[in-house]
């Protein structure tokens, strides 16, 4: 089971190098979509917290135990399953300080019907269902750790 | 000498409990509240089936025994047929035959024998992508090895006088005398007005499909979505003409499958309070319990 937001405060905190130092901070994230997509599909925008943008290149996935770029998941001929949320990993020097935080997230994907399809067929965009489904996502979070 | 008349199963989709999937309910809790309605079958979609498209032997024994359990008969599968998966070009038509093979037989394996194919297309109104004939012509032989029907769902603002329903699909049937291409006729396209809290829909209701244009497409049909957005505590649903549609349908011998879609305002904004969410969960199972006493009380069972 999955919290009803997108962007699941479940898995919000700051990880950890193996000598114990904070390396960044992760959280999950959900499409609200009534289906699963390929990855393949699927168009990563960047997170930015608290106004601070984090590039999308510079973003780990987890999915399914396995960490991938941006790049690789174009690529990655997998099915995200429906309700199953995507790790995001953000390397941040000393994370996130304990209290709430303002995380927002573009996501899109390449839909095909309701709509024209992909212009940026090099996928460098968000996709092409923002007319109906926005692609900015955002919640307010509370950090313990 | 009268035709005889249909007798069409009552059925759910599962796609009317999306919002509360995964989230408060497990599969078994959706097969739980279709029972208590009476309904004798269910459309599932591709993504409800865990870890897609390769489900475990344990995931596929737990669904037979939800179907036994709950008496409950398969009815539709939804699934898509997307050829834009993939940076660059579109999939070609040995790619899009193996993509549509692939769901036939999770289909037959799990007891579907209808099909709603999403095909590619380039418009809110559903005309579907040039070149589609080419990989759906291909599939048919598989489609008939594995005992399914695939159907193309006519869905607002789609209608049944939209041009391509006849210039591409039916001419399509005609032209490969296939019984394996057909119509989800969704009730949607039936709607003549706005429904309550849903006034800012994108379309218009004043070209709709008339309820005696269905009798055409009848033959083709197999499982129908029987769209509601509200139905009222008399168990009814004000915006679509559902006892005319229904009558015709019966009167012209069809015995299909009609699921209960639900897909009322808070389908749209369940996601966006707390408020909206409590509501959901509430209101969105009692809205199909009100829909399938409506369907039997025009079907009579």
């Amino acid at each position: 089971m999955v919290e009803y937001q997108s962007i699941q405060q479940r898995g919000f905190h700051n990880t950890y190098d193996e000598n114990g130092n904070i390396s960044g901070f992760e959280f999950r994230f959900v499409p609200n979509y009534y289906k699963g997509l390929w990855f393949t599909q699927c168009r990563f925008g960047n997170v930015t917290v608290d106004g601070e943008t984090f590039d999308r290149d510079d973003l780990i996935y987890e999915y399914d135990g396995l960490e991938y770029t941006r790049e690789e998941m174009f690529d990655l001929e997998k099915y995200w399953q429906f309700r199953t949320p995507l790790t995001i990993r953000v390397p941040k020097k000393d994370g996130l300080a304990i209290g709430y935080h303002q995380i927002q997230l573009q996501f899109g994907w390449v839909l095909n019907y309701n709509g024209a399809l992909e212009q940026e067929a090099d996928g460098s965009g968000l996709g092409n269902m923002s007319h109906m489904f926005g692609t900015d996502h955002e919640r307010k979070l509370l950090l313990c750790r | 000498m009268d035709k005889k008349k249909g007798h069409p199963q009552r059925g759910i989709s599962v796609y009317s409990y999306e919002n509360l999937l995964g989230r408060t309910m497990t599969l078994e809790d959706c097969f739980q509240e279709m029972y208590d309605t009476g309904a004798t079958c269910f459309e599932l979609l591709t993504s409800y089936i865990d870890n897609y498209p390769n489900p475990s032997t344990e995931w596929i024994d737990k669904y037979w025994r939800l179907c036994e359990k709950y008496q409950l008969q398969p009815a539709e599968l939804g699934h898509w047929a997307e050829n834009h998966l993939h940076r660059g070009p579109g999939m070609s038509d040995d790619e899009m035959v193996e993509e549509l093979k692939q769901d036939f037989r999770l289909a037959n394996l799990l007891g579907f024998k209808t099909l709603r194919t999403k095909i590619t297309c380039v418009n809110q109104i559903c005309d579907p992508e040039p070149g589609w004939q080419s990989y759906i012509e291909k599939a048919l032989p598989y489609a008939e090895k594995y005992d399914v029907r695939m159907q193309n769902e006519v869905h607002l603002p789609t209608t049944l006088h939209t041009p391509h329903i006849r210039d591409e699909y039916l001419d399509f049937i005609h032209r490969t005398k296939t019984c394996h291409f057909g119509f989800n006729i969704d009730f949607g396209t039936f709607q003549y007005r706005a429904a309550e809290g849903m006034e800012h829909m994108p379309w218009s209701f004043e070209d709709v499909t008339k309820p005696e244009e269905i009798v055409d497409f009848l033959p083709y049909s197999f499982s129908c979505h029987t769209k509601f957005t509200n139905v009222n505590e008399n168990f009814e649903e004000t915006t679509i003409p559902y006892k005319e549609v229904i009558q015709l349908m019966v009167d012209n011998g069809w015995s299909g499958n009609l699921l209960s879609e639900y897909e009322g305002p808070l389908r749209f904004s369940a996601e966006k309070s707390p408020e909206n969410f409590a509501a959901a969960m509430e209101v969105i199972p009692e809205q199909i319990r009100r829909h399938q006493i409506m369907m039997r009380n025009l079907l009579g069972y």
